[in-house]
């Protein structure tokens, strides 16, 4: 099944929507409702909802989401199955908690992108905002499962409190990604500045240049890695020592 | 005049000596009275259980500690909500919820009264501001004495009538209701990075001991006759084997008091391990039940630990700084000047720990083991042991061998060989229930002269009618109900006002903070003392006639005031 959600035109376009209930297996028949600001509506008073095609379960369900979707808040949270394409951009804290499925955003992501994902795929391919898979204010594990692609640039904080699973960001990165790291990958094709403070585990590889790099990991050789199918010399890493830390990061040479 | 009836109550009233009688209650201006008139509003109780309103003796809910333990657990905040709905505020958190949610949690469960476990004389303003905001329950403040240094210098010096004088000083001052020692000595040698390990090693610089500051501030306490014992966090908690000073502790204390204990010792759950590191940790609750059972002068709490996440927070700085130094998760321990500390870390009592089980065995042992329900009281410590919304599944569980079974399935199978508690048979009934939740509290706490605790004519008109029918139910095979009727009152009436309603708070609250007052002679008289005031005004960064909480701060106080007999 395939879903089709245009935005309406509104008459407070800014207002934006909390969209948790935007989920593959909601449209099982369940009646969709979302906020808009403090108002509750109907899905279809926000939204032309285009439907084709029979579902059995909600890994057969598609969404695509197109229009004005830069204000959709908390789009794919709890998903675990099917599919969610964003044919623009999508707003703060898409695919939280999701677990399994994917979501494809053509456009860019706000902040917060998979916020303490457990699993399932999220591929971005424009810029994600600040916080990028990260864990939320005062949670001790972020990210603890799954893939995270951003083909353009991340903000600042990536993969903060990152536990499990992958993510990669294939252009720049603002200041402390991987900050608090426990575990899981990162891998940064571009540029970043100040990465891992504090990590305890962990890999991050860095094929860019990094800027400001903490004087608290220890020099641990060189060591090979592949990126995009080339292979590149690295200098490795060990720390973050000023936590007892047990991470390691990759920077090229 | 307000007038209220209520009909068909199946009360118990320990106090007053009612063991289950269906009876009318009628209330006048909050008040119990004989009889009331034709013109007053009737509630009909329908034979439910329906007893004083709770009190909970020992409870972390407001304060700076409370607040730093919100502001560092947003996950916390998080965790919790509730939307505004009638009269009720926004509630946010689980743990260390919000003044409201508090409030409105413990109004639900049929609680009018909470007495706040540790407040720093120091930090006594905030306290009652968060007191305030409190508004269902009565509030009393246990004041720290542990690290005074006032008070440690009396003790060097063996002037037990100069702690009386610096006690009845400070708690007047701060509006504080009863002395509480946490870790006595132990937070002060914390402040130079040392701790104490038995009650008789000497605090770093004043050279006294845990046990001389104990014996001093017993024999203070009653000088100045206040309504509450000296109510004692012992050394070495959450220590193996620190059962031997837990022992070593009661022992100590002679049978000083007609009326009520001579000491109230809180959450024994975390002072009752045996065993020498975490692997071999085992319960003595045994050995403590045995001591507490020889001296009817001693009361202690339970201080159980419920499975699930939670934050402890204490005035023992260094048993936190050791927590964090055992789950590297966040942390803050805090120095007051000149009196105290406290820290605060997040946990989580995990039923896959078998440390944690052990715990969790160890606080029901007790409260089964320990033959008399006045001398062992229902507490969590809350926050520490697990926030106060579990004490219906407590007390179902104190009624009900076989949840206790049922729950024992679930956790580690090995707790069985280092705790006794699947031996226990014992099923505590209504009455011991009711005794354990508020009828031993306002007794230990000294507060039945102000109507606390009983429904007797003259009393508070405090009541919770839950909605459990103690002739049609059997907690040993019902324990769901019980743990579903406790959370949840048909009715909770406060001074004479109905506050909450099925689960749901009906009325702006307007509580009163209860402190004590006792009078000393002018040469006891601190404000006057010469060396007190100069090193008063030397050491400590604030003055001494900014010190005192002003009465704007307590807008409906109420002073248990005593005659010392100093």
């Amino acid at each position: 099944m395939r879903v089709i959600l245009k935005t309406r035109p509104r008459a407070k376009p800014k207002i934006p929507i909390e969209a948790e209930t935007i989920i593959p297996q909601n449209f099982l028949g369940n009646d969709i409702r979302v906020f808009e600001g403090n108002k509750e509506r109907r899905l279809q008073d926000l939204f032309y909802v285009t439907i084709e095609g029979p579902a059995v379960s909600p890994d057969q369900i598609e969404v695509v989401l197109t229009g004005d979707t830069g204000v959709l808040k908390r789009v794919g949270e709890y998903m675990n199955a099917g599919r969610i394409i964003v044919e623009g951009d999508i707003g703060m804290h898409c695919g939280n908690f999701m677990s399994a499925g994917e979501i494809i955003i053509k456009g860019n992501a706000d902040a917060w992108l998979g916020r303490e994902m457990r699993g399932g795929t999220i591929r971005c391919e424009g810029n994600a905002g600040h916080y990028c898979a990260a864990g939320y204010r005062g949670e001790k594990r972020g990210m603890r499962g799954g893939i995270v692609e951003v083909c353009g640039n991340a903000g600042d904080f990536a993969a903060e409190y990152l536990c499990g699973g992958e993510i990669r960001i294939h252009g720049n990165c603002g200041d402390m990604p991987g900050v608090e790291m426990r575990g899981g990958t990162l891998i940064i094709g571009g540029n970043c500045s100040r990465p891992c403070g504090n990590m305890t585990g962990g890999t991050c590889k860095i094929f860019g240049n990094v800027a400001g790099f903490l004087p608290t990991f220890r020099r641990n050789g060189t060591e090979e890695a592949e990126y995009k199918k080339k292979r590149y010399l690295m200098d490795a890493f060990r720390g973050d020592i000023a936590n007892r830390g047990k991470g390691t990061v990759l920077v090229k040479r | 005049m307000t007038e209220l009836l209520v009909k068909n109550a199946f009360v118990i009233d320990p106090l007053s000596g009612i063991k289950g009688e269906i009876m009318d209650l009628a209330i006048r201006d909050g008040k119990i009275v004989e009889e009331v008139g034709n013109g007053a509003v009737v509630i009909d109780a329908e034979g439910c259980l329906t007893l004083p309103g709770g009190i909970d003796s020992h409870s972390h809910v407001c304060g700076t500690k409370v607040n730093f333990g919100r502001y560092m657990s947003p996950e916390d905040m998080r965790a919790g909500r509730t939307a505004r709905k009638g009269v009720m505020h926004v509630t946010s958190g689980y743990s260390v919820p919000t003044t409201y949610g508090n409030s409105y949690r413990y109004s639900t469960m049929g609680y009018t009264t909470v007495l706040e476990g540790a407040m720093a004389p120091l930090e006594a303003r905030h306290t009652h501001e968060e007191f305030t905001a409190t508004p269902h329950q009565d509030m009393l403040a246990n004041t720290l004495f542990d690290g005074n240094w006032a008070i440690m210098e009396a003790v060097k010096e063996r002037d037990v009538k100069r702690a009386a004088a610096v006690v009845a000083w400070t708690l007047s001052a701060v509006r504080g209701f009863a002395i509480k020692l946490t870790n006595p000595g132990g937070t002060e040698a914390w402040g130079w990075g040392e701790d104490v390990h038995s009650i008789h090693d000497p605090v770093p610089h004043f050279g006294v001991t845990p046990a001389e500051i104990i014996d001093t501030m017993i024999q203070a306490n009653e000088l100045l006759n206040l309504p509450h014992s000296v109510h004692l966090h012992c050394n070495n908690l959450g220590v193996p084997g620190n059962y031997r000073t837990t022992l070593e502790t009661i022992e100590r204390v002679p049978d000083v008091n007609p009326d009520r204990q001579s000491l109230y010792l809180t959450h024994v759950q975390f002072h009752a391990y045996g065993g020498s590191t975490w692997r071999d940790i085992c319960s003595r609750s045994e050995d403590i039940a045995r001591a507490v059972n020889q001296r009817p002068h001693i009361a202690i709490d339970m201080g159980q630990i419920m499975f699930g996440r939670t934050t402890t927070m204490t005035a023992d700085g260094p048993m936190e700084f050791k927590l964090y130094m055992l789950h590297h998760n966040k942390w803050s321990n805090h120095d007051v000047e000149l009196e105290t500390g406290s820290g605060i870390i997040p946990v989580y009592y995990s039923r896959k720990s078998l440390v944690n089980c052990v715990m969790w065995a160890i606080g029901l042992e007790l409260a089964l083991l320990v033959r008399d329900p006045w001398q062992c009281m229902l507490a969590t410590d809350n926050p520490n042991g697990a926030p106060f919304v579990k004490y219906p599944e407590i007390i179902a569980l104190l009624m009900s061998r076989r949840y206790r079974e049922k729950e024992g399935e679930m956790i580690d199978p090995k707790t069985g060989h280092y705790a006794p508690l699947f031996a226990i048979d014992r099923e505590l009934d209504w009455y011991e229930i009711a005794v354990m939740t508020r009828a031993a509290q306002a007794k230990a706490l000294g507060i039945t002269r102000i109507g606390k605790g009983y429904l007797a004519p003259g009393a508070e008109a405090d009541i919770a009618i839950y909605p459990l029918k103690p002739d049609q139910l059997d907690p040993s095979t019902d324990y769901q109900q019980v743990a579903a009727g406790f959370s949840r009152t048909r009715y909770t009436i406060k001074r004479g006002r109905m506050v909450a309603r099925d689960g749901e708070v009906i009325v702006e609250g307007a509580n009163s903070t209860i402190w004590s007052r006792a009078q000393v002679p002018a040469e006891y008289d601190m404000n006057h003392d010469s060396e007190f005031v100069k090193k008063f005004e030397q050491y400590y960064t604030v003055r001494m006639r900014n010190y005192p909480v002003q009465d704007v701060y307590l807008p409906r106080g109420i002073c248990i005031g005593t005659e010392s007999s100093l």
